[in-house]
């Protein structure tokens, strides 16, 4: 469905922009407050469930058996996929996969696939004949603004709490998923001229492009990714980048805690 | 129906695998208005299975070739998530879910007050988040609490259920070891207040007296959680939230 922009919605938020205000009453950098519920999927072998203001998406982790690519005879795979389906909101409507939840799906999947925290040898069961296939589902059940971060949180979250069901497929015993750390995103959209720190659902209507950053556990850079109509400049990048830090580390934190470590 | 004979599903006392009686369904928990985007929500767990409904509209029907002059058409989507089995469903829908949305939308068609809203369209998306056998009917349930929640008007709620036929044994509420080895299942959509009959289907082999217990059974098994269905509606619009 194409959205029209209301062009008073874009003129409030360049007002509230000047008076360094937003529309919900959070400070520019000011995250809406973040829940994370792990092991909450009954079939899935790792669940997760993050709330963001009015934002909700679940992911859960499912595990293959596979014939292993010939060019790589010792080494499992991973696959994240997002669905936005029209449950998410109003404007989502049913049909093959959008570009953009094509997008939201590859941007999840590169943060977590660069930033190596599963090694791919791990999944490995027989050389060249058994290996495990990772599938990381999300699925946005209402999306009330920033997506990316509630996806890019539930599925590093539901990995990092999942189990192994090898006795299940009879290889072995159950055991932990090895994941070495915790890549994190997040994401800016600029509204009202300047960007804003996980915008709402009226920031990115009315709102120009949007960046996605995912961290790791270093604060080295692993995905970048700019959608959207508009242009920045190097100094903004850097001035969001620094607040990306912050927030990154503190999810982190959150993901731990969930963990018990 | 698996139909498989050799699996044991009564214990010796009578009771099932699960220590259940044969006319006691798991537990059910209702959540009204758990979807901030959506219009109406409702969140149900019925045993292991979890659904979750969201309604949008009444809204403009389109394409156009879909709008009816005299009344609104209501389009369900019924969905299990990759996730919600033991062995991964590939996203999209299959023939199934398809079926379902189909009989399950014409049942919701049936109780809402479709010639309130000509030419327009109801949306309703239903998620299924883990399945233990039953998704059908928490489905159903869980549409018609996101309808009441979007406050579109009803005849009357819907309330899905399901008896069957396991070891020559009518039961209520099949789980998942009792629908993959059992003789028979019997989902259907009550209408709690008025005693008719929405939604129907069947499968595997029931004398006409096994039928009548069925039914029985789900009609004694409606009127439970209807209350839950309204219990939750109340805590929604009358307790607490603002």
């Amino acid at each position: 469905m194409v959205q029209l922009v209301p062009s008073l919605l874009r003129q409030e938020l360049a007002r509230l922009a000047e008076e360094d205000q937003r529309l919900d009453g959070r400070g520019r950098w000011e995250a809406r407050d973040v829940t994370l519920e792990t092991d909450c999927l009954y079939n899935a072998e790792g669940s997760a469930k993050v709330v963001m203001g009015g934002t909700i998406v679940y992911a859960g982790v499912k595990f293959e058996l596979r014939t292993p690519w010939p060019d790589r005879p010792t080494q499992g795979s991973l696959m994240c996929g997002a669905e936005l389906r029209p449950v998410a909101g109003r404007k989502y409507e049913p049909g093959p996969p959008s570009p953009q939840s094509i997008e939201l799906s590859r941007v999840v999947d590169r943060g977590i696939r660069e930033s190596n925290c599963i090694d791919m040898e791990s999944l490995c069961i027989v050389p060249g004949e058994k290996v495990w296939g990772v599938m990381i589902d999300i699925h946005v059940m209402s999306d009330q603004g920033n997506i990316f971060d509630a996806c890019g949180l539930a599925a590093i979250a539901a990995l990092r709490t999942a189990v192994v069901p090898a006795e299940r497929f009879d290889v072995g015993e159950d055991h932990k998923l090895q994941v070495s750390s915790t890549p994190i995103m997040a994401s800016f959209t600029r509204a009202g001229g300047r960007f804003v720190y996980d915008p709402s659902e009226e920031e990115e209507l009315g709102g120009d492009e949007r960046i996605h950053i995912t961290l790791g556990d270093e604060g080295h850079l692993h995905s970048l990714q700019k959608g959207l109509r508009g242009v920045f400049t190097p100094a903004e990048f850097a001035e969001i980048f620094d607040v990306a830090q912050k927030h990154c580390a503190e999810l982190r934190k959150l993901v731990a805690k969930k963990e018990g470590n | 129906m698996g139909g498989y004979g050799d699996v044991k599903l009564l214990q010796e006392d009578g009771l099932r695998l699960d220590g259940r009686k044969l006319d006691e369904m798991r537990p059910v928990k209702i959540e009204a208005g758990v979807l901030p985007a959506a219009d109406g929500s409702a969140m149900v767990t019925h045993g292991l299975n979890v659904a979750v409904a969201a309604v949008y509209g009444p809204m403009e029907a389109h394409p156009r070739k879909i709008q009816r002059q005299d009344r609104a058409v209501i389009d369900v989507r019924y969905n299990m998530a990759p996730f919600s089995t033991s062995d991964r469903i590939r996203p999209g829908f299959n023939r199934r879910s398809r079926e379902i949305s189909k009989v399950t939308a014409e049942a919701l068609e049936s109780v809402v007050l479709v010639e309130r809203y000509p030419r327009s369209k109801i949306r309703v998306e239903i998620e299924i988040l883990a399945a233990e056998a039953g998704t059908r009917c928490a489905g159903i349930t869980a549409a018609a609490v996101a309808l009441a929640d979007a406050g579109i008007p009803m005849r009357d709620l819907i309330v899905g259920v399901a008896s069957g036929k396991i070891e020559d044994t009518v039961v209520l509420d099949l789980d998942k070891a009792e629908d993959n080895y059992g003789q028979a299942d019997l989902p259907v959509g009550i209408l709690p207040n008025t005693g008719e009959i929405a939604f129907l289907q069947m499968d595997g082999d029931l004398s006409p007296d096994e039928y009548n217990l069925a039914m029985e059974y789900n009609f004694k098994a409606a009127k439970e959680i209807h209350e839950i269905m309204v219990e939750a509606l109340q805590k929604r619009y009358e307790g607490g939230e603002a």
